[in-house]
């Protein structure tokens, strides 16, 4: 069963007189459970294709279709919706709130809020390994620790997709193999449908299927 | 709750903007509060000498001023005051001998003529609530020793020669003498006198004496002098007279809360309750050394000092106050009076009262606070329409400026969140739960701001309190438009009201300056939260390098 579907995807931008497509006609489908790898040199359109899968941008043409909703036609309010229940973010800069500890910052994430929300993060962050630096603000924390806090966060609402922003990017290569493992496992183990964009290669060897960009097209 | 987590770690962990925007924020709030409270108790204080009657519980003031001529309408009484013309005329002469000391106290109803006490009761009852009748002489005090007045002419001692022709003596009157004679010497020889002895000769020259004619014995003459005239030149009465003026009031002392003065202005000692007392105007006291327990001579008679007061009637005020009876009394105007303050039934028929009370006697004339107010100049009256002009100009002026300072450090503060607010875009979080978010963290900056505004502005207020500032105002008495009566009577050309500023610590204000900081702040958190709120969350992808 397809969980992404993505149809005749364009984004174009303007740029003065000049128009750059960014994402160039791609079509993918995506199954339920799949641990996917898009790779490409910078430049080349993937991240814009991440930001336009998890409503964060809205295609020039074609449509994305999360579980079966048409997201790229949702307005603003369902997207965020979507956002929060459908798909976790993890981000190259892991995009912690600096003033808020590592459980609170899971806890931003909670879409329905009630008195559980602290039980709900450590859950989470147990799953990480963290849950003894749950009190911690991110800058105790080293960037490793705060990718997990990050993850704890994406998966907080427990949303059947994970949408990778060069996790590993900020990261030392032990480091960014521990990350790689954690969602590797989240990905087996509970059958998280991981999509993860990154230039370096080494992410190939935890791919189900590798989908390389280059100028908005899939080669 | 984890909004409210969130808007405490953002206020606690950022405090290097907590504390930027909220003092920012108690600054302008304090501003506002100061500005206000100086407005406000400029105006306080000005109305205080704007609306003097208001400060002696009435709202009118009837008195008497009469156009030359209309003088037959008047009474007898008035009638002689007016053409006295407030004149001292003084016979010396009649107040002892050359060298003696006097003191002499005239008193002369200044710019208002008198009118009968009996007019209160003519006053409608149905417009006048209250009333308190008043008395304000002027008191030419004169004291020095008297003069030499009369001028010495001594006559008398002048020779006067008288020429007269004597009549010869007649057949009949010589054969008189002869008889005479011819009958002592017969009487002498009878007696055996000699004739030719001493004792003879006297006989007989008493004998002829008496038989003579009387015009030989005496002379009788008319005698006219001539007409001449004396003229002497005297010079100015050289003396040590001294002059000095002025005012005593008599006020009605059974009247607690309307009056000329009230027992609440007393500042030293007490108001009147017996015989004898006086009560004096404060500054006149300081200017003269005189204090309560002292004793003052009026009209050759001793009052105690009872009381200091000061008299807040800023348009008729007196330097000493006596009971009305006793001034009366020594002022020679028994039952008259030239003031009356009315307190009218309603604060709103103050119009319809005057209109109506003027028909009362010849010349009643009716002052409202609103004349009073035109009588007043100086530099409170400045100051005030100073601030009236710039109070709001000036808090429109803080609170924009306090607006845009809080408005750009809320933007500042957005655009460095940038990435969180773009990263809580991506999680999931609606544009509303983004401006809510911002505008609580801006309410909990403002209430912060407020609090501080409120003890900044009240620091400022005690600060400015220690400072004693006082303004003066300037007041011109109540003209009777009978001008010559200004000449003699000089201090009643007007006075001057000294106001200290007294800023008050009003709840409205602090409200006030609180909820500028409040509202400035949640404003200008709602635009910069609109402008976070349309931020893509994409930017939470963007890599910073």
């Amino acid at each position: 069963m397809d969980i992404i579907k993505v149809e005749k995807l364009k984004k174009i931008y303007k740029q003065g007189d000049k128009t750059i497509s960014a994402v160039d006609d791609i079509s993918l489908n995506i199954r339920d459970g799949e641990f996917i790898v898009i790779i490409g040199p910078s430049g080349s359109g993937k991240s814009t294709l991440l930001q336009l899968i998890g409503g964060l941008d809205r295609p020039t043409v074609g449509s994305v279709q999360i579980d079966g909703i048409v997201s790229s036609k949702a307005n603003e309010k369902k997207l965020a919706q979507i956002r929060r229940e459908k798909i976790g973010f993890i981000f190259q800069n892991f995009n912690l709130i600096p003033t808020l500890t590592a459980r609170e910052n899971v806890e931003a994430a909670i879409s329905r809020h009630s008195a559980k929300d602290s039980i709900v993060a450590e859950a989470k962050l147990k799953i990480v390994g963290l849950e003894k630096r749950a009190n911690h603000i991110p800058s105790l924390l080293s960037g490793g620790e705060q990718q997990r806090v990050a993850i704890a966060r994406a998966l907080v609402n427990d949303p059947g997709i994970i949408l990778a922003d060069e996790p590993t990017g900020n990261l030392d290569s032990r480091t960014g193999e521990e990350i790689m493992s954690l969602l590797r496992d989240l990905n087996k183990k509970s059958g998280k449908t991981v999509i993860l964009i990154t230039h370096s290669e080494y992410a190939k060897k935890f791919a189900d299927r590798v989908i390389e960009i280059k100028d908005g097209k899939v080669i | 709750m984890f909004y409210l987590k969130y808007l405490s770690s953002e206020i606690l962990r950022r405090w290097g903007k907590t504390v930027t925007v909220s003092l920012g924020l108690a600054i302008a709030s304090a501003i506002i509060v100061l500005i206000v409270s100086f407005s406000q108790a400029l105006s306080l204080a000005q109305s205080k000498v704007l609306s003097p009657l208001e400060n002696v519980g009435t709202d009118m003031m009837l008195t008497r001023s009469v156009d030359q001529e209309n003088t037959g309408e008047l009474d007898e009484a008035a009638r002689t005051e007016m053409m006295s013309e407030n004149r001292i005329t003084t016979d010396l002469s009649k107040l002892g001998k050359p060298g003696d000391d006097f003191k002499m106290d005239t008193f002369l109803p200044g710019t208002l003529l008198t009118f009968e006490s009996s007019t209160t009761d003519k006053l409608d009852k149905g417009l006048v609530a209250d009333y308190a009748q008043g008395l304000i002489m002027s008191v030419a005090h004169q004291e020095g020793k008297i003069p030499e007045v009369t001028a010495q002419f001594e006559t008398g001692g002048e020779t006067i020669n008288v020429e007269q022709d004597i009549a010869p003596m007649s057949d009949e009157e010589r054969a008189a003498v002869d008889a005479a004679r011819q009958k002592i010497q017969q009487e002498m020889k009878d007696k055996g006198i000699d004739p030719r002895s001493q004792e003879g000769r006297q006989y007989e020259r008493d004998a002829t004496n008496s038989a003579m004619p009387e015009r030989f014995s005496k002379m009788r003459a008319q005698v006219q002098t001539e007409r001449r005239t004396y003229t002497q030149n005297v010079g100015p009465i050289s003396t040590d007279i001294s002059t000095q003026n002025l005012t005593v009031a008599g006020v009605q002392t059974d009247k607690q809360d309307i009056g000329l003065i009230l027992p609440s202005q007393i500042v030293e000692g007490k108001y009147f309750d017996g015989d004898n007392q006086i009560i004096v105007n404060k500054a006149y006291a300081q200017k003269q050394s005189k204090k309560v327990g002292d004793k003052i001579t009026l009209s050759n008679k001793e009052y105690d000092i009872v009381g200091l007061v000061e008299p807040k009637l800023y348009t008729n005020t007196a330097d000493l106050y006596l009971s009305l009876g006793e001034l009366q009394k020594i002022a020679g105007r028994e039952n008259r009076i030239n003031l009356l303050l009315i307190k009218s039934t309603k604060a709103n028929s103050v119009e319809e009262a005057a209109s109506k009370l003027k028909g009362v006697f010849t010349g009643a004339k009716i002052t409202s606070s609103a004349d009073t107010a035109k009588q007043v100049s100086g530099s409170l009256v400045s100051a005030a329409n100073l601030t009236n002009r710039f109070i709001l100009l000036t808090s429109v002026i803080v609170i924009l400026s306090s607006f845009i300072i809080v408005s750009l450090l809320t933007v500042a503060s957005i655009n460095k969140r940038t990435r969180e607010i773009g990263t809580l875009k991506a999680i999931g979080w609606s544009n509303a739960e983004v401006i809510r978010q911002i505008v609580a963290e801006n309410l909990m900056l403002g209430i912060i701001g407020a609090v501080f505004g409120v003890i900044l502005g009240s620091l400022s207020i005690f600060v400015l309190n220690k400072f004693d500032i006082s303004f003066s105002a300037n007041i011109e008495n109540a003209s009777s438009g009978f001008g010559m009566m200004r000449r003699f009577v000089e201090q009643s050309a007007g006075q001057t009201a000294s106001v200290d500023l007294d800023v008050a610590y009003s709840i409205v204000v602090f409200a006030t300056g609180a909820g500028v900081a409040i509202i400035g702040a949640v404003v200008s958190g709602f635009f910069a939260a609109l402008k976070a709120s349309r931020l893509r969350p994409q930017v939470a992808l963007r890599n910073i390098e």
